[in-house]
């Protein structure tokens, strides 16, 4: 079960901190950065949910993202849905491709599992690539992003984008947590660590993995709605395996199983690609050979590792604190 | 859509073609992950490799040299990275493994743009294999053909081997129970750098095979790699027949469907696979049963 720890709450308000800190002060380009990491730390909360929870690894987090944004489109552009009520649509369609997916493949495992959720989000892709409905590989354009001038926000301007991004985050990452705490969290964990006991206690395996994937599903969805609205242009390449790839990639560098990590490895990724492309362009030369470091260390990626190393020491101290503090309370009631 | 008889025989030379080409890449990932239950991801980037190999050598010394040197270049390749990472990863599960091969992915991707650019390399097909032949009143390109008989071959030769030799035997021991073969006194580790080492060799012959046909591009590594997944988890890891049936699967879905239904064409072989993850899981002919 996911649980908090100090070192974690630290690392969150940390994040939170450097984000709001960052969406009031920085520039038009510096808040660009900031929304990209904002949405790439959702899709990685939405697959570290899965992985790191459920053993899940899915390699189609990418295309259901990509569902999702297509599915805005579609629904402001196409059928003239207000944008509000689109981005509802969006996540309850994507929801809903992402538990048939999670049924299908809940008998797979292993590599057996990788490879079915990579048929399934390569199909997305040369589906859409393919079919003129979705503009084929021209992509679609002309998306429009939510009105909130009703509380006085414009979207259109990149800091009050960055900002509904950041607040977004917020949500999804406490409904992954509520998510993963609930019985439905505690169940898919019990799966990951025994099928065949949970099987045993009576569980339903396939409901549990697939309602969860489903759920996970819907937070993908929303970061593909919001990147629709950012670009305000979607093209088949959001499908592409390779972002899925590169979405596990940033699970790996963060820690898989911490929720926080990935965010942190989200944004670490994005700021080290904006700086090594301004020294080199062989920017996948450096994720390569950083990722095979951070896998052969064995470290569970960089929040795991300083959890591994700090996490223990803190904690101690920490808990030394309260039951200090307890021990006062005592001799005080007394 | 016609049903003059040339159009069916150019359509399933042109699947043969297409699958005996995923064969030379898909039996050494099959055997490796049979045999050691190891996920090389960077298989295509290998065969990409061979390309560039062949493409660089035939500009020195013609077609055939680069023919033959593909293979060994790969292969040395292929002893490099089992010292380097291969070995330690041996014991990780599937998922660090497909991490450290996909990282690989990225590393070898970029070294080849490093080393030759981005500007795709053609190379000409040697004077021997150019023009075309008259076969089943159609003309079709000798080259095309050559590949499907050297696809053919090596299908036959590595039945061979595995059915008839010492070493093919003590191969399909241990792909059905590694730790068994061992305790039998056989060396499985070395075994498995056999294997691992003419799997490598066998995507750099894929490379070299298909630099003619296609244009020798950086990213044509990982364009192969899901085709060639997609082969290996029909067919059913680590088996011979499994790589045949497979490759002869995707040829003729991909052929076939891209001329007679060509809106689906690129769905079908997804929804193939799909279909065989669900009613099969462990693909249609797996090695062990």
């Amino acid at each position: 079960m996911f649980q908090h720890s100090a070192l974690r709450y630290t690392a969150l308000i940390l994040l939170a901190v450097g984000a709001f800190a960052q969406a009031v002060t920085a520039g038009y380009f510096g808040l660009e950065v900031l929304t990209e990491i904002l949405l790439l730390a959702m899709l990685v909360l939405a697959l570290d949910m899965v992985a790191g929870f459920g053993g899940m690894v899915s390699l189609c987090h990418g295309a259901l993202m990509g569902v999702g944004a297509y599915a805005y489109a579609i629904l402001t552009t196409k059928a003239g849905l207000a944008p509000p009520v689109a981005l509802g649509g969006s996540i309850a369609v994507t929801g809903a491709a992402a538990w048939v997916i999670g049924a299908i493949g809940a008998r797979a495992h292993g590599i057996y599992f990788i490879m079915a959720t990579l048929a399934f989000g390569q199909m997305a892709y040369s589906y859409v690539f393919e079919a003129p409905f979705f503009g084929g590989d021209d992509g679609m354009g002309g998306i429009p992003r939510i009105d909130l001038s009703l509380i006085g926000l414009d979207l259109n301007d990149s800091r009050s984008f960055a900002l509904f991004c950041l607040a977004l985050l917020g949500a999804a990452y406490g409904a992954a947590v509520l998510i993963l705490r609930s019985g439905l969290g505690r169940s898919l964990t019990g799966v990951m660590h025994n099928e065949q006991r949970m099987r045993a206690l009576g569980l339903t395996v396939w409901r549990v993995k697939a309602d969860v994937f489903g759920l996970s599903g819907m937070i993908a969805g929303l970061a593909g709605a919001l990147a629709a609205q950012h670009v305000m242009y979607i093209s088949p390449g959001l499908l592409a395996w390779t972002v899925s790839g590169e979405a596990l990639v940033v699970v790996i560098l963060g820690g898989l199983g911490t929720l926080v990590g990935p965010m942190i490895g989200a944004a670490a990724f994005v700021i080290l690609k904006h700086e090594v492309s301004n020294v080199t362009s062989h920017w996948h030369l450096v994720v390569g050979v950083l990722l095979i470091a951070v896998v052969m260390s064995r470290a569970n990626g960089l929040f795991g590792w300083i959890e591994a190393r700090w996490g223990a020491r803190l904690e101690r101290r920490l808990s030394d604190m309260t039951r200090k503090s307890d021990a006062e309370e005592i001799t005080t009631d007394a | 859509m016609s049903l003059d008889p040339g159009f069916w025989a150019l359509q399933t030379l042109n699947a043969l073609q297409l699958s005996m080409l995923l064969f030379l890449l898909s039996i050494g990932l099959t055997v490796i992950f049979g045999l050691m239950h190891f996920v090389n991801l960077a298989h295509g980037s290998l065969y990409a490799l061979g390309a560039y190999v062949a493409a660089a050598a035939a500009t020195v010394g013609g077609y055939w040299t680069g023919f033959f040197l593909a293979p060994v270049a790969v292969a040395g390749m292929g002893i490099l990275l089992y010292g380097g990472l291969i070995k330690r990863m041996r014991k990780s599960g599937p998922m660090a493994q497909v991490l450290v091969t996909f990282g690989l992915i990225f590393a070898l991707l970029d070294l080849t743009r490093i080393v030759w650019g981005d500007i795709a390399l053609a190379i000409e097909v040697p004077s021997l294999l150019a023009g075309r032949v008259s076969l089943f009143g159609i003309d079709y390109p000798v080259y095309r053909l050559f590949i499907i008989a050297l696809g053919l071959a090596i299908f036959a030769a590595l039945a061979m081997v595995l059915k008839r030799t010492q070493i093919g035997a003590m191969i399909r021991a241990g792909v059905d129970n590694d730790a068994m073969a061992a305790c039998l006194g056989i060396n499985v580790e070395r075994l498995f750098f056999i294997v691992f080492c003419v799997g490598c060799a066998l995507a750099g012959l894929a490379g070299a095979v298909a630099a003619p046909l296609l244009s020798v591009t950086p990213d044509m590594g990982l364009q192969i790699l899901i085709p060639t997944l997609i082969v290996i988890v029909i067919g059913g890891l680590g088996s011979l027949q499994g790589a045949i049936a497979g490759s002869l699967i995707f040829g003729f879905v991909q052929t076939f469907g891209a001329v007679l239904a060509p809106q689906l064409a690129s769905v079908l072989i997804y929804a193939l696979l799909a279909a065989v993850l669900v009613i099969r899981p462990m693909g249609l002919f797996p090695a062990k049963g």
